[in-house]
């Protein structure tokens, strides 16, 4: 154990040697993460609409019930407002080429029409429940909600898709509670939260901010983690059997895997430290989102629960000894610097992937995902932020994790011996 | 100290880079191995320096064997070759710190150990200095000096004076001749025939993976009837080399 101990002190005192080493692993990856999480939707919008920032919705003429009901709900408050009358709606019109110019740059437009001049959007639709309570099954309302949108720009159309989605549905929804009247059935019965507490402001944004950040976070953890073990497996294990420095080491009185142990606690070391990093700057970086747009890739509020961020923070050492087990094991194979190089990149195309994957797929993993070394940590973090893993899930991947890094160990440095 | 006996090593299954090499060398001598790239000189001393099994054969390291007692080998042998490149970030203090404790070398042997070799090789205003800003000669002294930090019975330096230039390989060589008197058994390789003849009390030729003459300098010379050692060594080379 004082072996082990020694070679993992000297691996930590070299990283630790050289400032340019240091920053390298622990914050360049996690600031160029920040920096790409954050500039990547800029960018997409600005490619789309040649504006950077992203417009508010110009809602004309919001019914008393829409404002209130923006106030009080958080999906709603993703978007920012910007409401005006007909009368201001009308004279931006006017000049046409202005008007198309902004919805070009990606300018959403909600139109609240009553179909009546003399009576408002709630006049209306109170109106409308009011002959269906009284029996009268034919009635119907002229209240219509139009949405304006720039239908060659990707970005419009997703936004306004979501705007209709994730706000207009809900507050139709919510009409029947607050202007139904007697055909209200239910009624709102709403848990008013203290809204002074930041604890509760921040659980009112959760779910949203989670959902995003499940499409968004295990991937990037994995990428990044895989990056650091492949550049210290190289350096620690490649590089010193390329200038003989392993040889060295491996002709003192020290047993073989002992050296070798020190070197992997280095790694996991540095690599779980460096990932924890990166994972509190996301966290910062979701909860200083002041924007909260909806395009963000993490929207204000990402949170875990103390349960929670102990599976994540678990699930992590044990991805990078798995992680490492491969590297080492790729390495062992090999001769050549060149072929080591390649082949250790390879690995992060498939990470690459399955983060595009992550990112666009709407569904939570399979069962049989649960057994695919390294995705399955994936799947794990994806489940954890949405909050749907169970116990089982967790110590099935632990288990199987772990059991197949001391395999693939086991082997490696077996076959390393009969050299 | 040293005993090879009919030692064969095979990389792949159609070429036999050792072709059953052996010899024996004695407390207080120098052995070379002399031969041109590729006949085997460094395969054959990562063998006896345990980095490498045989595929056949037997190495005696003091009357131990590798695969019951590679530890106690690995406190009697100190290995050297020239292709060590020492991690550039570290300082020669730090290198010797770390192999000191792997070692297991108590704390006032270190500091006799770190005065007498930082003093023969000039490594004391180096000490506190990068790695990656000293020059070849400076590292290779610092490998050395690592090299033998448990001051071992058996050294076995594989082309310790290559790429260093002549005052270097002077200290090199004055270095080895102090070691041989102090009793050390000592292995080395080389390309330069001076060194070899002004170290060696016994050669062996290497050519295509067998020993094609062994013996001292003289004897060499007498064998093959030629007027110098260098014109020895390529009669003899030119004699056992195949095509």
């Amino acid at each position: 154990m004082r072996k082990i101990a020694t070679v993992f002190k000297w691996e930590i005192n070299k990283l630790f040697s050289s400032w340019k080493r240091t920053v390298t692993l622990f914050l360049l990856p996690a600031i160029l993460l920040m920096l790409a999480l954050n500039i990547f939707p800029l960018l997409i919008n600005y490619m789309s609409t040649g504006s950077i920032n992203k417009r508010p919705v110009t809602v004309v003429a919001a019914p008393a019930s829409f404002r209130r009901y923006v106030e009080e709900n958080v999906d709603a408050r993703v978007f920012d407002y910007d409401f005006i009358t007909y009368k201001e709606f009308n004279e931006m019109t006017d000049d046409k080429d202005s008007f198309r110019k902004q919805i070009r740059k990606g300018t959403l437009v909600c139109y609240f029409a009553s179909g009546d001049a003399f009576k408002d959007f709630d006049e209306v639709v109170t109106a409308y429940y009011e002959e269906v309570s009284s029996g009268n099954r034919a009635a119907v309302s002229e209240a219509t909600i139009y949405v304006g949108f720039d239908e060659n720009s990707i970005t419009s159309e997703a936004r306004a898709e979501q705007f209709i989605e994730g706000v207009l549905d809900n507050y139709q929804d919510s009409l029947i509670d607050t202007l139904g009247g007697d055909y209200s059935v239910v009624g709102s019965s709403l848990f008013e939260t203290d809204s002074f507490n930041p604890v509760t402001d921040f659980e009112d944004y959760r779910t949203v901010a989670n959902t995003a950040a499940a499409r968004v976070v295990p991937g990037v953890l994995l990428i990044m983690m895989y990056y650091c073990v492949y550049s210290l497996v190289s350096d620690m294990f490649a590089s010193e059997r390329d200038r003989g420095f392993m040889a060295k080491l491996l002709m003192t009185p020290v047993k073989p895997k002992h050296i070798y142990a020190g070197k992997i606690l280095a790694i996991n070391v540095i690599v779980t430290a460096s990932t924890y990093v990166t994972m509190l700057l996301l966290f910062f970086s979701s909860w200083i989102n002041r924007s909260n747009d909806a395009m963000s890739l993490l929207p204000f509020g990402m949170m875990l629960t103390p349960a929670e961020l102990l599976i994540v923070l678990f699930s992590i050492p044990i991805t990078v000894l798995l992680m490492t087990a491969v590297c080492i094991s790729t390495v062992f194979q090999l001769e050549r610097m060149q072929d080591i190089t390649v082949n250790l990149q390879l690995p992060l195309v498939f990470f690459l992937g399955d983060f595009f994957l992550q990112m666009v797929r709407g569904t939570r993993p399979v069962t049989m995902e649960y057994f695919i070394p390294l995705h399955n940590t994936l799947a794990l973090i994806a489940e954890t932020f949405m909050a749907q893993n169970k116990a089982w899930h967790v110590i099935v991947i632990y288990l199987f994790n772990l059991g197949l890094a001391l395999l693939v160990l086991r082997n490696a440095f077996r076959k390393e011996e009969l050299k | 100290m040293i005993r090879v006996m009919d030692v064969h090593k095979s990389y792949t299954k159609e070429k036999e880079t050792i072709k059953g090499v052996s010899f024996e060398v004695k407390k207080g001598e120098i052995f070379g191995l002399l031969g041109p790239n590729g006949a085997g000189k460094t395969t054959l001393m990562q063998m006896i320096a345990t980095l490498m099994k045989p595929t056949s054969g037997i190495i005696v390291i003091d009357g131990l064997t590798a695969d019951k007692d590679l530890l106690e080998i690995h406190k009697r042998i100190g290995f050297l070759t020239n292709e060590i490149k020492l991690d550039p970030m570290s300082t020669p203090n730090r290198l010797f710190d770390f192999f000191a404790e792997l070692y297991d070398i108590p704390k006032e042997q270190l500091y006799q150990r770190r005065k007498e070799s930082f003093e023969r090789f000039g490594i004391g205003p180096f000490a506190d200095k990068r790695i990656n800003e000293l020059s070849t000669g400076m590292k290779q002294k610092i490998s050395i000096a690592i090299s033998l930090i448990h001051n071992p019975p058996i050294i076995i330096f594989d082309e310790p004076t290559n790429g260093l230039d002549i005052l270097t390989s002077k200290q090199v060589t004055d270095y080895l001749m102090d070691l041989k008197e102090q009793g050390h058994a000592i292995i080395l390789s080389t390309h330069i025939f001076s060194v070899a003849e002004a170290l060696c009390d016994e050669i062996a030729i290497l050519v295509d993976g067998r020993i094609a003459a062994q013996g001292s300098v003289k004897e060499l010379v007498d064998q093959t009837g030629a007027e110098n050692f260098e014109k020895a060594f390529f009669k003899i080379y030119v004699d056992n080399h195949v095509e």
